[in-house]
């Protein structure tokens, strides 16, 4: 069950895991992909819209009974950045300064992915960079989908 | 509208406000709405209807006393009323405001008392203190809070400044101008708390948050309430003050929290524009008409947000036109007279109503007083939902 299986040990703190994502009926398609790898978002299968953040309904045209989880390519651009300095939560208080992301999905670019680019100095980020996913273990059993530079 | 079915703004007060008062939230909610009653002269059997706004920005400190609209009205002897609305979410104090227009305008109650309370400490305290193991993270938010988007600094304010950089140039200078000028209104306001004349060096010394914002461009957190009591234009005249007018108000809702921040489709464009459109399209006034703004400064992104959305300058030069000077006491269109919340304290909005209807009155705001002001707009919250509102003087 993918991420919903996580162990976290007794003695973990909250300064060893980032906020943890608490799987639901309508999410857990989405971190069992990404244990596997893989970027899936809802997609209804009638009318072809993609629905992210999941809901039981296809805003375009009601379908509740067509709608399932779908592969994409992991390719977008960056829509927009920051790089945080004050930490807020106890993990990032040794990863500041860190960078924030939004990935506009090359599917389609209202679909917007929050998550952080691996691979790039952070004052060297721009807008409309183009991004591809990749899979990180952040901590253990914890692996997020982050981006690279494509 | 005709003008006799107007809405009048006649009474406002405000608490103690400050950091740690030791005040909880019936005591302060005890002295705004004492304040706004003395300002106009009211009694509790005139008032029939009671809206509380009582959401904070962040995790509730501890032990934080309970209230809502029936424990206000029952404090205050007001009861039997025939309007009530309590309520955490939405854009904050406007969204107080407006219920009570509403109300008034659809006849549920002829005078209704609302009130925005905000008890709570440090952003940063709120924060650490919130968290004590590892954390799991329910609905929308498990997608945003894994990868550090973990405050609205960064999603409400860091996200669309930096967007509006890179797609239309504008500079920290800009941003830096509008702080340095709703801190000169602040020296002009006692009631203001951040009072010290600001410099460009000192704005751009201020340290950063979540780049671009820096700590000078968010709002400071208080214990406060606020309380402004609205009525029919009919009654209006019975009172101690000169009363205000609704002109037009509007309320927009384009998406979802808590993550709607970082997913509304547009981070330069979004709910402020739709309100805009719908307040506009209420009234026979014109954006060049409005001799004072009172803008949402949560973050100074927003203000930015505002002024495009209520078409004062074009989309995507507000930098240019505030970096003109044309914001300042004294230029074209005077913004946040009050110093702002960033000066004045977070209260969520219900400081830019108190705001308009002083400046409105046309002899409470002293060295700040906008020359001859009848018309005067404010507005609160961005993102996927906010409002405005259109008062006049006469």
């Amino acid at each position: 069950m993918g991420i919903s299986s996580i162990v976290i040990p007794e003695s973990a703190t909250a300064a060893d895991y980032p906020p943890i994502p608490e799987v639901d009926n309508l999410t857990s398609f989405f971190w069992e992909g990404v244990a596997n790898h893989q970027l899936l978002i809802l997609r209804c299968g009638d009318c072809g819209t993609y629905i992210h953040y999941p809901r039981p309904i296809c805003p375009k045209c009601y379908s509740m009974d067509n709608l399932a989880p779908e592969r994409v390519s992991g390719r977008g651009t960056i829509y927009s950045h920051t790089t945080t300095v004050q930490p807020f939560h106890p993990y990032f208080v040794d990863k500041v300064p860190y960078n924030l992301i939004v990935v506009a999905l090359e599917e389609d670019e209202n679909i917007r992915i929050t998550s952080n680019l691996v691979d790039l100095p952070n004052d060297d980020i721009r807008i409309g960079m183009p991004v591809e996913v990749t899979f990180q273990e952040v901590a253990p059993g914890l692996t997020l989908p982050l981006f690279k530079l494509a | 509208m005709a003008k006799s079915d107007r809405v009048a703004a006649i009474g406002v007060g405000y608490s103690t406000t400050g950091r740690r008062t030791g005040l909880n939230r019936r005591q302060l909610v005890a002295q705004a709405v004492t304040a706004a009653m003395r300002d106009c002269g009211i009694t509790a059997d005139q008032i029939d209807g009671v809206v509380l706004h009582a959401g904070i920005a962040g995790a509730e400190p501890p032990g934080l006393d309970r209230i809502d609209a029936l424990d206000v009205a029952q404090m205050f002897g007001m009861m039997p009323i025939s309007f009530y609305n309590s309520d955490q979410g939405g854009p904050a104090y406007i969204h107080a405001a407006i219920s009570a227009i509403a109300a008034i305008q659809s006849g549920q109650a002829h005078t209704v008392l609302t009130v925005r309370v905000i008890n709570q400490r440090l952003s940063s305290e709120q924060e650490r203190d919130s968290v004590q193991g590892p954390l799991f993270v329910p609905g929308d938010s498990q997608f945003t809070q894994p990868f550090g988007s973990v405050t609205p600094i960064q999603t409400i304010s860091a996200l669309p400044a930096q967007r509006h950089m890179e797609r239309y140039g504008t500079t920290e200078e800009q941003f830096g101008a509008h702080v340095i000028s709703q801190r000169a209104n602040a020296a002009l306001n006692d009631d203001a708390i951040m009072r010290d004349p600001l410099t460009m060096d000192d704005y751009l010394n201020s340290r950063f948050v979540s780049k671009p914002v820096r700590l000078l461009d968010c709002d400071y957190p208080v214990d406060s309430a606020s309380a402004i009591i609205f009525t029919t234009e009919e009654r209006a005249h019975d009172f101690a003050k000169k009363p205000v007018f609704v002109e037009s108000a509007s309320l927009s809702a384009t998406d979802v929290l808590p993550a709607g921040f970082e997913k509304v489709l547009d981070m330069n464009h979004n709910s402020p524009f739709h309100a805009a459109e719908l307040m506009w399209g209420r009234t026979d006034l014109k954006p060049a008409d409005v001799d004072c703004a009172q803008l949402y400064d949560g973050f100074t992104i927003i203000v930015f947000q505002w002024l495009e959305a209520l078409g004062f300058c074009g989309e995507g030069e507000s930098g240019p036109f505030v970096e003109s000077g044309a914001t300042k006491l004294g230029g074209s269109l005077p913004v946040n007279t009050d110093g702002g919340a960033c000066n004045v304290g977070r209260r969520h909005g219900a400081n830019f109503c108190i705001e308009s209807i002083r400046q409105l009155r046309g002899n409470e705001s002293g060295a700040r007083q906008v020359k001859d002001a009848e018309v005067a707009v404010w507005a609160n919250a961005v993102g996927p939902f906010s409002g405005a509102v259109l008062m006049t003087s006469s």
